[in-house]
């Protein structure tokens, strides 16, 4: 603390610092010898410098966060004392080459977002194009209504067709038998809803009897009738709209006909010529129509 | 053109230095302190040739720059009194101690090698006041008690034990 009148101590600091020239440095150098406690002043600042840069040193020396890196080339400086100073620029990408991959990934990014849009806006379109054509064909569909009825109608006849090609023949083909006739009438009532087993001894058809089959929609009656010389008719009705005219229809030596009368459906099958059947249906419609007290 | 381009990719070999040196003049307020400060360093400078708003003849007049920029950004975030941790060494407890100034001008000499007129030129100052800094900081480190006997293997072993890994 104390330079001779020649050395300051900014001399000493100088010293220190490599900033003498080397004559003034040889000075210094020689009135350090002879004043120790000047000496032990310079020793301890190098001693700073050395704890200093012992303390800091590996900071140098550990490799610069990828932030760091190329920090300078960046192209997006952020103004001095502005903004948020960046802290998790992190690149996920080779060190060294941060910024264009960057911008490419940004691109990448942006172009596939384009894509995901684009197929978006495509699927919604053709889901648009696929509904609005399911309601064009729904729409176009109820005028032709009628073939359904008419299927319905024809489904009775083939109903009737088959339940008469399942139990004319059967040893047992009635379930209940004419001698039982009211508890045949109550059977129906209950499972058919209509229970009028008409009387067509008028045209030389008996009754045998009859039982609940399988209908179109619901339970069907299927009564049985026998001719003297052994020919079977059936006698199908089930519940259904009365909507279609009579018709007749006639295959595999089978004859069909079938009318609506009082919310059912009544199909006739026999083996019998038509004009029989024809006679025998006119018959059986007329019985179903007559009042009930007739029958009971 | 090429010669700024050159300047500014140059640059990236300061960062470590510029590492260290923001370290230090934190003096243990976080090596994220000191970290988004070499950055925003770094990229304000890089920004500032490029725009030739700077036009530094060389790397070495780009790294004063670079340097000068950190100071004032430490100076403006940090303020006079960082509050380092109670595990660091002696020396950072006695760099907090310093004032700003003193602090940016003895790292600067001492720890970063720059001579006076470099260093007067970062910090702002004219020689003489940058000198005087220099020798108050150096005052004041040794009256805080800066350890008398082997500070360096101290120091050493400090930092050893405590690296940084990632």
């Amino acid at each position: 603390m104390t330079p001779s009148a020649f050395i300051e101590e900014a001399d000493l600091h100088a010293l220190v610092d490599g900033e003498l020239d080397p004559e003034r440095r040889r000075k210094v150098e020689d009135h350090l010898l002879q004043h120790p406690e000047d000496a032990a002043l310079v020793e301890g600042w190098r001693r700073q410098n050395a704890a200093l840069r012992a303390a800091f040193e590996p900071v140098a020396l550990e490799p610069p966060p990828l932030s760091l890196r190329e920090a300078a080339a960046r192209p997006p400086a952020p103004p001095v004392g502005q903004g948020p100073i960046e802290t998790g620029a992190i690149h996920w990408g080779r060190p060294g080459a941060a910024p264009r991959p960057m911008r490419k990934l940004d691109e990448i990014r942006a172009s596939r977002r384009r894509q995901a849009l684009a197929s978006t806006l495509l699927t919604l379109v053709a889901g648009a194009a696929v509904a609005v054509a399911a309601l064009l064909f729904l729409a176009s569909r109820p005028p032709t209504q009628s073939p359904m009825l008419t299927r319905a109608a024809t489904s009775y006849a083939a109903r009737a067709g088959l339940t008469y090609a399942t139990y004319i023949l059967d040893a047992h083909p009635v379930e209940i038998d004419a001698a039982r006739r009211d508890e045949l009438l109550a059977w129906l009532q209950e499972r058919v809803g209509f229970s009028r087993a008409p009387d067509l001894s008028g045209v030389g058809l008996r009754l045998l009897g009859g039982r609940v089959a399988p209908g179109v929609a619901a339970p069907a009656a299927f009564l049985i009738y026998q001719r003297d010389d052994g020919a079977r008719v059936g006698l199908y009705f089930e519940r259904a709209e009365a909507v279609a005219a009579p018709s007749g229809q006639r295959g595999q030596g089978v004859t069909v006909i079938e009318w609506r009368a009082s919310g059912f459906a009544f199909v006739l099958v026999g083996a019998l010529p038509p004009d029989a059947m024809q006679v025998a249906a006119e018959a059986a419609a007329a019985a179903v129509l007559a009042p009930p007290t007739e029958t009971k | 053109m090429g010669r700024r381009a050159d300047i500014v990719a140059g640059l990236g070999g300061a960062t470590p230095a510029l590492r260290r040196y923001a370290r230090a003049l934190c003096a243990g307020a976080g090596p994220a302190i000191a970290d988004d400060l070499v950055q925003s360093a770094l990229q304000s400078v890089g920004a500032r040739i490029r725009s030739r708003e700077l036009r530094p003849a060389d790397l070495a007049e780009a790294r004063i720059e670079t340097y000068a920029t950190l100071v004032a950004l430490a100076e403006k975030k940090l303020g006079n009194a960082p509050v380092p941790a109670a595990r660091h060494p002696p020396i950072i407890h006695g760099l907090a101690g310093l004032a700003f100034d003193e602090r940016a001008v003895l790292l600067l000499v001492s720890l970063e090698g720059f001579g006076y007129d470099a260093a007067a030129r970062i910090v702002g100052a004219s020689r003489e006041t940058a000198l005087a800094q220099l020798m108050r900081a150096r005052m004041a480190l040794g009256a805080e008690g800066l350890r008398p006997v082997a500070p360096l293997e101290s120091g050493r072993r400090a930092v050893s034990h405590l690296r940084i890994v990632k």
